[in-house]
């Protein structure tokens, strides 16, 4: 590529990127949704996410039992890079007045511990990553808490919430079991560590 | 039941110019992009259990967006056939969107709307919205080679159209 190519090539880019993401409608769009959110074809969110909740907590309860057991078995990682910092697990609360229950509370706070102790072992490209995922979880559950600010108990932004409070307990417990067996996520693994 | 719909009420303002932006981009018809962006939010709307915030509420939205286009896509070829020229018919349409900008974006906007819809979906997604090639080919079901060479023809499409000095063999 030329120099002269390779300008224009940084142009386009610059222009692309430049362009406006958002472009309003000409009309409301909102009257043909609702209508057909009335129209009873749609189901609206459900309660039933308690139960996957439940399901998932049991799940990483599950992985702490299982690495508390294999411990004293893992050896240490030798020359593990520095840690690149990874976000603590999020205060986790339903909303203004709310909290969850102390148990889930203390999974979490286990969890979050466990995978304190494990990121050294991570590579620097699983640690980023796992970073990233938590710090997204984190700003999405920022969002969803100012939400439930101005709508407390709103089900709807309660169940996004909660699946906010899954998927990271989700990220944690699946670095903590890929980190299980020898102290140490390989390239293959790490790839596990899906956004 | 209520509280839900205003609160959803809420996420499509804060969202729709996104969506339809993309859907305008990705069909370059007006008309279109409109049953798109509804489609887009009935179809978020059933789906917000599965949402797992393992990216942005617009990541998704967008995700489901990208879905919807490909599938009318597929309906319409179906129907019509290759829908090639059909397409590039309709590249001055995003040209009077951007009738109010600077010359460059009107004309950048008009050479996108001009592209093949593989290259154009490639480079809206890349781009226009900064998605990563891995990021742009799991939306649109393509390895991510294809991803780079649907990109890398788009550009160069987009040089031509534009009067710009082509990359030498």
């Amino acid at each position: 590529m030329s120099p002269l190519t390779g300008k224009h090539e940084r142009r386009l880019d610059q222009d692309l990127a430049g362009l406006p993401q958002s472009i309003e409608p000409r009309r409301d769009l909102w009257p043909g949704i609702a209508a057909r959110l009335e129209s009873g074809r749609v189901r609206p969110a459900r309660r039933w996410a308690w139960q996957a909740a439940a399901a998932v907590l049991l799940v990483a309860s599950s992985s702490i039992v299982t690495l508390q057991l294999v411990k004293s078995r893992v050896p240490a990682v030798a020359d593990a890079p520095a840690s690149a910092p990874v976000p603590s697990a999020m205060p986790a609360a339903f909303g203004p007045g709310h909290a969850l229950d102390p148990e889930y509370l203390a999974a979490k706070e286990q969890l979050a511990e466990m995978l304190a102790q494990r990121v050294d072992a991570m590579p620097a490209s699983a640690r980023s990553k796992l970073a990233a995922n938590l710090a997204e979880l984190q700003r999405a559950t920022a969002e969803i808490n100012a939400a439930l600010a101005l709508q407390p108990g709103d089900p709807l932004l309660e169940e996004l919430l909660l699946n906010a409070y899954q998927a990271e307990l989700g990220v944690m417990a699946n670095v903590n079991q890929l980190t299980r067996l020898n102290g140490t996520v390989n390239q293959t693994d790490s790839a596990r560590i899906r956004l | 039941m209520q509280g839900s719909k205003t609160a959803f009420e809420e996420l499509y303002r804060e969202h729709v110019g996104r969506v339809y932006g993309l859907c305008l981009r990705m069909t370059s018809d007006h008309a279109l992009a409109e049953d798109l962006t509804q489609e887009t939010f009935v179809q978020a709307w059933r789906n917000l259990p599965r949402f797992e915030a393992r990216s942005s509420f617009g990541t998704w939205l967008h995700r489901i967006a990208v879905n919807t286009v490909l599938g009318q896509a597929r309906r319409r070829s179906e129907l019509l056939g290759d829908t090639g020229t059909i397409e590039q018919q309709l590249g001055d349409v995003l040209a009077d969107e951007a009738a109010g900008e600077p010359g460059s974006t009107r004309d950048l906007e008009a050479a996108i709307a001009g592209l093949p819809p593989g290259a154009r979906y490639v480079l809206v997604l890349a781009g226009v919205y900064g998605y990563s090639h891995e990021e742009t080919s799991a939306m649109l079901g393509v390895a991510v080679g294809t991803c780079k060479a649907q990109l890398h023809r788009a550009r160069k499409l987009l040089r031509q159209r534009l009067g710009e000095p082509q990359e030498q063999p």
